[in-house]
């Protein structure tokens, strides 16, 4: 049961049917077991590594939690205490990490390896449980939390169950905190049909920038990925794929935020129109929200953050990166697309006295419209550039994409080149609109103004025609049906 | 409580809207064929009207036309026949339309008997995925026009393994969704009632000529299947059910060029059919078709041999059938307005058709009146489907026996005299609706066709079309007014306009 299946909105209309009828303090049990559910339908075998995760976890935090009240309680048992809480956060830390070593990058390891031995590897084939790198993720945050003791070991076995399993995160996040969840499952609110209509418009918007543009998209980009030739259509298909992948992550990820929200849980924002950035790092406290500051909290902040001097921060901001391109697949490309960010920013800061003279020379305004323009421009384009690595097989392949789409051939803009790769001109059109009208609402949210929010205080026969259009234009022009892969989230396969 | 009621409500309300507009999307995105070829089976057997139903193949659509076998016999039929359709498809066809009408006969067409798997979206263990993606896309053909119900479904479900795919065909709006940027006027017609329709009462006509037949080794006399094939199984299904309801059957194997299995599996028809004591007419053997000329491809018949096979039915149904004449009754007037329409339809098509082997093949029907001319030196004189085509409408062996021209020929159709004329014969008073012609060779590049009433015309000559070395020309079978005027300069059998 996909997220984009016609069985996934009728199981979420179901459990909210349900969820609404429940007295609130049994609603974590409904919660628990369609989560489970979920996921079982998705994975079964998989519901083994996740129960391990679960379980030392879950019992690692409460003896790190019971040591600590120990601890503070008597004072002489407190080296012992430490040793021990250590020895557990350990051996539990190492174990989860492990699991997701071997099952997502034993055969990258060894194939890397065995490549710089000059050896064949040999065929490690296992497939990883769904959703590994961002339970185990949500499951770290938790066990870091509670040796930090910024929050309690939850001793509710189900509610933490459910905080790692949660039905509308284990397949590709949000990777939400415990503090966050778990104490809206203790304290459930009551839901209300604005949350109701606020959650169902959400929902919408994530099915339209998925399935009316990401997927659409999606055709052009395998098509010039498969065959890349020399032009400006090549770089066409590169910006496509930039926007391909905010417009199937953010949809994705409007839709489960969504689905949490009529539920009545309020998950973590995961984007915030990244690409009107004005720099690679403001990208990245807009870009999948919920692994940027997992990264920050949980990596660069114990690696010394900012606090150990100009060189340790680069290098920390290098490490960062690549465990983060490491994160997101297994393979060199990811690691060079992380690693690429890393560098735009450390170039970034050690180019900061050159860019401030020349802004100091020209006299330019900063807060000028055309100077934020430009940078977003910039900005735009260095994302642009790192996604061809993230997209491409190879780094071969990649430098290949690159190289072709400097080639300027702009008259395919006008000789019908652009309709022979999979979209023809009402396709495109629809396409055009639909990026059109993702820029205005993000510039919208950037401003501080949530259309929803505006198209939920208009009049009821209003709501309803706009509600109406989008699920029209959704099942209409969206793509779905024979042929369809539902389970192409680009971000479900990391 | 009040406002959980009315919110509740206000939900229901919602979702019953967003039911109602997808409903309406999905009645315009549908791909119109299916209804389209059944729109006339509903109203009309809701009249009561369909005595026959034509159930088959693609061959049963090309080879028999309900608009002819109407306008020449006065028979009420429908051509069911769907592109693809085996024989477990056509006998959920035929369940289909029972549950609508009550015809006193059934043709079944044995096509694909052969064929011995059960679903069409499995097929064989090496079926290519291509052939089974088609063999889907035609299975929607007959099936979309039917409504949701649990004949449908059980139809699907016996049609269909995966249930994906049954879906597809229970909710249409899953395949054809992504029609929206081909939409036409037509589509959106749909809404307001208007459907376009067969307009050959389910019939299609194809107009190639196929110039070069296959033929393939006859297999030992009454040599059958070697097993009992699904396709066997749902043939015996078809008349079982015909037999239960009082209906007549009768089995057909129509003519193509079959290969040696087909005709293997004619003769396993002719079995099927002796076994339940229903008459079948094995038309692989019976020289109702010249293969040279009647068909539109190896495996389907052109608007010709349609002709021809329809009026062997026609015949055969006049002779067998107890079926009433029903040209010009009150209540059947849609069935006069198909074939008036098809009539008229043949008669303009003869005329505007831009390929010299469909116009003469539509010349044969005889709805106008028609001069074919050949020059001297023209290469159709090397064209053996060409001369029989012509010989067809003569009805002499007089072209066929040629080597070079000129060759005149004049069919009248109103009278229904023919006249030749080849080398230096000429022809004068040759009465016909144009006038009493003339016609003369004088050299190469002239000659003479003139109406003694009007000596100023000659026909048969135009500086602009010098180098052109065939002429056909036709005219109203009736009022002699000239309807087209066709020149063709002959490449090999290649036969071009410009």
């Amino acid at each position: 049961m996909q997220v984009t299946s016609f069985a996934f909105l009728v199981f979420l209309f179901a459990v909210a049917a349900l969820n609404y009828c429940l007295p609130r303090k049994f609603r974590y049990i409904l919660l628990l077991i369609a989560s489970l559910g979920f996921y079982a339908s998705l994975d079964v075998k998989g519901c083994i590594v996740l129960a391990i995760s679960i379980l030392t976890t879950y019992a690692a935090g409460l003896l790190m939690d019971g040591s600590a009240g120990t601890d503070g309680q008597a004072g002489e048992d407190k080296n012992g205490g430490f040793k021990s809480n250590n020895l557990v956060f350990a051996l539990c830390i190492v174990l989860n990490v492990g699991m997701l070593v071997v099952f997502k990058y034993l055969g990258f390891f060894a194939g890397s390896v065995f490549a710089v031995m000059g050896k064949e590897a040999p065929t490690i084939s296992i497939l990883a449980p769904i959703g590994i790198s961002f339970y185990t993720l949500k499951a770290l945050s938790y066990l870091i939390d509670v040796k930090r003791g910024t929050i309690k070991a939850e001793r509710n076995l189900a509610k933490y169950v459910l905080y790692v399993s949660f039905f509308t995160q284990i397949i590709s996040g949000p990777i939400d905190r415990a503090d966050n969840l778990i104490s809206q499952f203790n304290y459930p609110v009551t839901v209300d049909i604005e949350m109701l209509k606020d959650g169902f418009l959400q929902i919408l918007w994530g099915y339209f920038m998925k399935l009316v543009l990401a997927d659409r998209m999606a055709i052009f980009v395998a098509d010039i990925y498969g065959n890349p030739v020399p032009g400006t259509i090549t770089f066409i298909g590169t910006l496509l794929y930039t926007l391909e992948i905010y417009c199937d992550f953010a949809g994705y990820s409007h839709i489960v935020i969504g689905a949490a929200r009529i539920l009545g849980i309020d998950v973590m924002n995961n984007f915030e129109a990244p690409y009107l950035s004005g720099s690679i790092a403001e990208f990245w406290r807009r870009w999948h929200i919920s692994l940027s500051s997992w990264l920050k909290d949980y990596i660069y902040i114990p690696l010394g953050g900012n606090r150990k001097g100009v060189a340790r921060k680069y290098l920390n901001i290098l490490i960062v990166f690549a465990v983060s391109g490491l994160w997101h697949g297994a393979n060199w490309t990811f690691v060079v697309w992380g690693l690429l960010h890393g560098l735009y920013q450390v170039v970034g800061y050690l180019m900061k006295p050159v860019r401030d003279f020349w802004v100091k020379l020209f006299a330019v305004d900063r807060e000028s419209f055309a100077h934020k323009v430009v940078k977003t421009v910039i900005t735009f384009l260095l994302v642009n550039l790192a996604w061809v690595f993230f997209r491409a097989d190879t780094i071969g392949a990649a430098f290949d994409v690159i190289g072709k789409s400097l080639s300027f051939t702009p008259w395919v803009l006008t000789n019908g080149e652009l309709f022979r790769h999979g979209l023809d001109q009402a396709n495109m059109l629809l396409l055009l609109i639909g990026v059109v009208i993702v820029f205005i609402v993000d510039l919208m949210n950037v401003r501080g103004i949530i259309l929803r929010e505006k198209i939920l205080r208009q009049p009821l026969w209003l709501r309803w025609l706009i509600m109406i259009v989008a699920i029209l234009v959704v099942a209409v022009c969206g793509i779905w049906g024979p042929g369809y892969d539902a389970s192409s989230f680009i971000y479900q396969q990391f | 409580m009040k406002k959980r009621i009315i919110n509740l409500i206000k939900i229901a309300l919602f979702a019953a809207v967003v039911l109602a507009c997808i409903v309406v999307a999905a009645t315009v995105v549908r791909r119109k064929e299916s209804n389209d070829k059944y729109a006339d089976f509903f109203t009309q057997a809701e009249k009561g009207n369909i005595d026959v139903l034509f159930m088959g193949s693609s061959h049963m659509i090309n080879g028999v036309n309900p608009a002819s076998l109407y306008k020449d016999y006065g028979i009420t039929s429908y051509n069911m026949g769907g592109h693809g359709s085996v024989m477990q498809a056509t006998y959920w066809e035929l369940i289909e339309a029972l549950d609508y009408c009550s015809p006193k006969w059934v043709v079944v067409d044995a096509y694909m008997l052969e064929k011995n798997y059960q679903y069409l979206d499995v097929m064989n263990e090496n079926t290519p995925q291509e052939d089974i993606d088609t063999s889907i896309d035609q299975l929607h053909l007959n099936m979309d026009c039917w409504p949701l119900n649990r004949l449908k479904l059980a139809a699907i479900s016996d049609l269909i393994q995966d249930k994906e795919i049954r879906k597809e065909f229970l909710f249409d709006f899953i395949v054809y969704h992504d029609r929206w940027n081909e939409l036409t006027k037509e589509d959106y017609q749909v809404l307001s009632g208007q459907n376009a329709s067969n307009k050959l009462l389910g019939g299609e006509l194809r107009y190639e000529v196929e110039l070069k037949p296959s033929t393939s080794p006859d297999p030992a006399e009454g040599e059958q299947l070697s097993e009992h094939t699904v396709g066997q199984e749902y043939l015996m299904k078809i008349i079982d059910e015909c037999q239960r309801r009082g209906i007549g059957v009768l089995v057909t194997y129509l003519p193509f060029c079959p290969t040696t299995e087909d005709k293997i599996a004619a003769n396993s028809a002719g079995v099927v059919a002796g076994m339940y004591d229903v008459p079948y007419i094995n038309m692989l053997g019976l020289g109702i078709i010249d293969v040279y000329t009647d068909l539109n491809d190896t495996g389907h018949l052109n608007a010709l041999g349609a002709k021809k096979v329809t009026d062997y039915l026609g015949n055969w149904l006049v002779a067998t059938g107890d079926l009433e004449d029903h040209r010009g009754q009150a209540g059947y007037e849609y069935y006069d307005e198909c074939a008036a329409r098809y009539a008229e339809d043949m008669r303009n098509f003869s005329g505007s058709v831009n390929n010299l082997y469909s116009q003469l093949e539509l010349l044969n029907f005889g709805d106008v009146g028609s001069v074919v001319y050949f020059n001297q030196g023209s290469g159709s004189f090397a064209d053996a489907s060409v001369k029989e085509l012509v010989a067809q409408i003569t009805g002499t062996d007089k072209i066929k026996i040629l080597s070079d021209g000129p060759y005149i020929m004049i069919n009248d159709a109103g009278s229904g005299n023919v006249y030749e004329a080849s080398g230096e014969e000429a022809l004068s008073g040759v009465a016909t609706a144009m006038g009493t012609m003339v016609y003369q060779p004088v050299e190469q590049r002239f000659r003479f066709l003139y109406a003694q009433e009007n000596e100023e015309v000659n026909y048969l000559y135009d500086d602009d079309h010098i180098w052109y070395d065939i002429q056909v020309i036709t005219y109203d079978k009736n009022s002699g007014e000239v309807l087209s005027h066709k020149y063709y300069r002959s490449y090999g059998s290649k036969y071009r306009e410009d």
